[in-house]
């Protein structure tokens, strides 16, 4: 092709005319000139880049974030009252052994203990699952209700991880089993109630 | 030592310094787990969002704004934005590509008000150094070319962004960011060929 000066604005858009564009600028002046200050320009950009030290602009947005952050909530009572009730339990059940008359106390039957064993066991793997859909959920809509249910679970499952291992020393002890059905069923209904109320929204 | 050349050298400790915390920054190694955290308030997440995107921030605004402290107010403000609106970030686009879009909004916002304020430029000039005479003249023609190509300009050729990045930030197809950035280095052609002697 033979390239004439007007040709040098379609080769600066396809990089293909460009070996063209710069064998007719080694014997034109005018459009060496313009590749020179195309090529300068990209080569010089960079240097545009701005950057100084702000040592105080981290702190400012810092304080900027805490004055935008909604007050602390205060903790609903229904939380005080379950973790409360929770504590009073487990020193009763705690206590309990040690309390009563040998002859007082409530014993299972080797029998009967393996048919509570078997309907916890059943029982524990039924509300994981629920436990599985629901913390899914919380996951997918996070929010300070996601969080105070999230809270309540976790306080629940602790209960439950403590009495348990008491059961461990008491295996045969009714009241303890009785305290184990009790918070089950309080997670049962706590992980209910955050479905129910995610299919509501 | 010179002042452009302590200047400079200045400017390449800072830059090394925002690298090395940007590599040692691993609080939060993915940005799923930095948008939760954001999502959380943790404003942790905040601050490793402020080092590996402020310095970016900064050049930008101060290339729409001319001078350094309204630069800062901007980028402050562009937090402020992003602290609020976290919540509601669907999470289309990055999370930098997101903040260089609140930032560009904030800092149009301000050259506004101004404006307002007053009629008189407040570009500011980075003072004696050792620029070269092109560097100077590609840096005045920029402030006077089309606002939309410039800041196509500034995104790919001065702070290295791609076309998919700049097309999601101005929401404009990446083909039109491909054009107004041969339009803008058209453009700084003509008016550096003016300046020339």
């Amino acid at each position: 092709m033979i390239f004439q000066c007007d040709d040098l604005e379609r080769a600066l858009r396809s990089p293909e005319l460009m070996p063209d564009a710069r064998a007719h600028a080694e014997r034109c002046e005018q459009c060496r000139e313009q590749l020179y200050l195309w090529s300068e320009i990209s080569r010089l950009a960079p240097s545009l880049h701005e950057e100084w030290e702000s040592p105080a602009l981290w702190p400012a947005i810092r304080a900027g974030l805490a004055a935008a952050a909604p007050p602390p909530r205060r903790l609903p009572v229904w939380r005080w009252s379950l973790a409360a009730a929770v504590l009073v339990a487990m020193a009763i059940a705690l206590s309990l052994p040690w309390r009563v008359k040998p002859q007082d106390r409530e014993f299972l039957t080797e029998g009967a203990l393996e048919e509570v064993q078997q309907a916890e066991s059943v029982y524990a793997r039924s509300i994981e699952k629920l436990s599985k859909v629901a913390a899914t959920s919380m996951e997918r809509t996070p929010s300070p209700l996601a969080d105070a249910y999230r809270e309540k679970l976790a306080l629940l499952d602790s209960a439950i991880a403590d009495l348990k291992a008491n059961i461990e020393n008491n295996r045969y002890n009714v009241y303890l089993q009785n305290q184990l059905a009790a918070l089950y069923r309080e997670k049962q209904k706590t992980l209910q109630e955050w479905l129910e109320n995610g299919k509501r929204n | 030592m010179p002042y452009g050349r302590e200047r400079m050298v200045g400017a390449e400790s800072i830059g090394r310094l925002t690298l090395i915390n940007r590599m040692y920054s691993t609080d939060y190694a993915t940005e799923a787990d930095l948008l939760a955290a954001c999502r959380r308030q943790d404003v942790r997440a905040f601050e490793q969002l402020y080092e590996i995107h402020g310095p970016r921030l900064k050049s930008i605004a101060y290339h729409i704004l001319g001078n350094r402290q309204d630069a800062e107010d901007a980028v402050q403000e562009t937090f402020l934005k992003l602290y609020r609106a976290i919540q509601g970030f669907q999470g289309q686009s990055s999370i930098g590509t997101w903040l260089c879009r609140i930032a560009i909004n904030v800092c149009y916002d301000l050259a506004r008000k101004r404006q307002r304020e007053t009629e008189v430029p407040t570009r500011e000039h980075a003072g004696p150094t050792s620029q070269a005479p092109l560097r100077v003249a590609l840096q005045d023609a920029l402030g006077r070319i089309n606002p939309r190509h410039r800041m196509v300009f500034l995104l790919f050729e001065v702070e290295g962004l791609r076309h998919a990045e700049i097309a999601s930030i101005l929401e404009v197809p990446e083909g039109t960011s491909k054009a107004w950035l041969f339009e803008a280095k058209k453009e700084l052609k003509r008016l550096l060929t003016e300046t020339r002697p």
